[in-house]
């Protein structure tokens, strides 16, 4: 176990250093969600006066769209940096060593999660420059981070399955496009209470993106309120287990035989 | 055996309480009717058996696509055989994965290295995925890089490096753990005539002073030749001839005269002609092909016999066998005719 940790602490250092040194694949994914925040919460704050958001300023509102997007983009890296890999072929290299299979799929895993803790907590710094109150605290804001990583580690998931199934830069690039959907399919701008195409309700129902939204303001609003993070915590539950299986299991197909 | 355990340091001493019976059988690499099926149904190995002697460097030598590098994948693990088996100090290399992937050091075509990464980097890294402390693996990087003659470059990143630094570094990267049994996939392919050498120099430095076993695959016989102590042929998935080279070259004649004559319709008259004094000629493609020990002096007298004839020659080609005469060479004694040849 001791060496397992060793191993995957190696291998998620080398991709995190590997990472800082093409910066360029990690800084539009932060611009992104930044913008979201700024423009969202520019263009829109105002609807934020009306009777359905409760009092909750529009800033809280939206800040968690672009903790999520941000989180998601985290996630794709996880799997470009394993296609990276694939593609320059050090990913054979590794398999030649004694290290144990299950590190080398969870490490570009692992530093993906750093990169989006990281992310999460710059952003969540811009919010609270921005004007953002946190009732619920430091810990609040730490419950936020957890979210944003758990719902991170279950696309993660998708994306390293994808790439090792796919080992091709575009498919796995053209994958992530399923983030638009999960992203904007959801009480994403206004609450469900205001949304009034019929689809769209059933839709955001569905999107297990809108139980981790729900969750992550109510923790902003209000701070620790058992109800909606108990719901957030079941959606990205299920996201992992479905998305971590599907990479386990192509892993395992991928790596016996490749 | 004990003394290689004391060069090999920790490492060994648990191969060998873990399997003496190996130990004592003297094999570094057994294989036993190894075969492999693609999924698309391409038979890729046909059965494939040898063994490798301890300290031994062994030539797998064949043309592209005769099944060396599928030979090479499973063997270091990278791909299952449908069917056989095989051992690496007696190790099963399907059931006992982790083992035998601690026992060799390999320098694959089909592998590369992070290019962000710099040499020295992806030195230490690999020597502590091999369990190495971080100093052991830092000095260990270092002792590599100068045996390679890699120190000026050890700090720059993999995406500067040339062809044959590159080389150099896949050779030090699966030397980091000291390795008993080390595969080299076609490590001169590419390379300039000055790097191959230093690279074969190498390769020797490497099995003198370790005792280290030594694997290769290549499609140059004069690789195998100089580099080999023993060589199998692989031909479409088959070994067709193992034997040392001294005495595979014995098996076939030394020199390859062709003699092409202008007029296309002279050619079998050419092939009587040269029949007279040499019963072994062939006829290949649009030239009469034969082998000979003195090429040089046969030529002459060809030469001299095809002008008092009055057949005039369009070409003259006179060379130490190829690859491809070796095996044209080998497929004749098997009673086939292979058309396919060098262009």
């Amino acid at each position: 176990m001791l060496r397992f940790l060793e191993e995957l602490w190696l291998l998620t250092g080398r991709s995190l250093k590997v990472t800082l040194r093409e910066p360029w694949a990690v800084i539009p994914n932060i611009g992104i969600s930044l913008f979201f925040l700024f423009v969202y919460n520019a263009g829109l704050s105002g609807i934020g006066q009306l009777p359905a958001f409760g009092g909750v300023p529009y800033l809280a509102f939206i800040l968690p769209v672009a903790l999520v997007s941000g989180s998601v983009g985290g996630a794709g890296a996880a799997g470009q940096a394993l296609i990276r890999d694939l593609e320059s072929r050090y990913f054979t290299k590794l398999r030649l060593t004694p290290v144990s299979r299950t590190a080398l799929v969870m490490a570009p895993m692992l530093s993906g999660m750093i990169q989006l803790v990281a992310q999460t907590v710059l952003i969540l710094l811009v919010a609270l420059a921005l004007g953002l109150k946190l009732p619920g605290g430091l810990l609040a804001a730490v419950g936020v981070v957890v979210l944003a990583a758990g719902w991170g580690l279950g696309f993660a998931g998708y994306a390293v399955g994808t790439a090792l199934r796919s080992r091709s830069g575009r498919t796995a690039q053209a994958a992530t496009f399923i983030f638009f959907p999960l992203l904007f399919l959801s009480d994403t701008f206004v609450p469900l209470t205001l949304i009034k195409a019929g689809w769209m309700r059933v839709a955001a129902h569905v999107n297990p993106t809108t139980y981790v939204f729900d969750a992550m303001r109510s923790l902003l609003a209000h701070g620790l309120v058992a109800a909606p993070l108990l719901r957030g915590l079941a959606a990205i539950v299920a996201l992992a287990v479905v998305t971590l299986g599907f990479a386990v299991y192509t892993a395992q197909r991928t790596l016996r035989d490749a | 055996m004990a003394t290689l355990a004391v060069l090999h340091g920790q490492d060994d001493s648990e191969q060998t309480r873990h399997s003496p019976a190996a130990l004592g059988s003297g094999f570094a690499l057994a294989a036993q009717g190894l075969r492999k099926r693609y999924g698309d149904g391409a038979e890729a190995l046909c059965g494939v058996d040898f063994a490798v002697r301890e300290g031994e460097i062994y030539g797998l030598l064949g043309p592209n696509g005769a099944g060396k590098s599928t030979a090479v994948q499973i063997l270091t693990t990278l791909l299952l055989p449908t069917d056989g088996s095989a051992q690496v100090f007696g190790r099963d290399i399907v059931r006992d994965q982790d083992a035998v992937r601690r026992s060799i050091g390999v320098a694959l075509q089909e592998t590369g290295v992070d290019p962000l990464l710099t040499g020295s980097e992806a030195l230490e890294l690999q020597g502590r995925l091999y369990g190495a402390t971080r100093r052991a693996a830092r000095e260990r990087a270092h002792e590599l890089s100068g045996m390679l003659q890699l120190e000026d470059f050890a700090h720059r990143r993999i995406a500067n490096y040339s062809g044959g630094m590159r080389r150099r570094l896949d050779l030090a990267l699966g030397l980091v753990h000291r390795p008993r049994l080390l595969f080299l996939d076609e490590p001169t392919t590419g390379l300039d005539p000055l790097s191959r050498n230093a690279l074969w120099d190498l390769v020797r430095t490497v099995r003198s002073e370790s005792g280290t076993t030594v694997f290769l695959t290549t499609q140059y016989l004069e690789e195998a030749d100089t580099l080999c102590d023993r060589i199998a042929i692989l031909r479409a998935g088959t070994v067709v001839a193992e034997d040392t080279p001294s005495r595979l070259k014995r098996r076939m004649r030394r020199d390859v005269i062709e003699l092409e004559p202008e007029d296309p319709a002279q050619l079998a008259t050419l092939l009587r002609l040269v029949r007279r004094s040499q019963p072994s000629a062939t006829l290949e493609r649009e030239a009469v092909r034969v082998h000979v020990s003195h090429g040089a002096t046969i030529a002459q007298e060809l030469l001299a016999a095809a002008a008092g004839a009055g057949i005039a020659l369009g070409g003259l080609r006179v060379a130490p066998p190829t690859l491809d005469d070796v095996f044209l060479e080998l497929t004749r004694e098997d009673g086939v005719t292979d058309a396919g040849e060098e262009a």
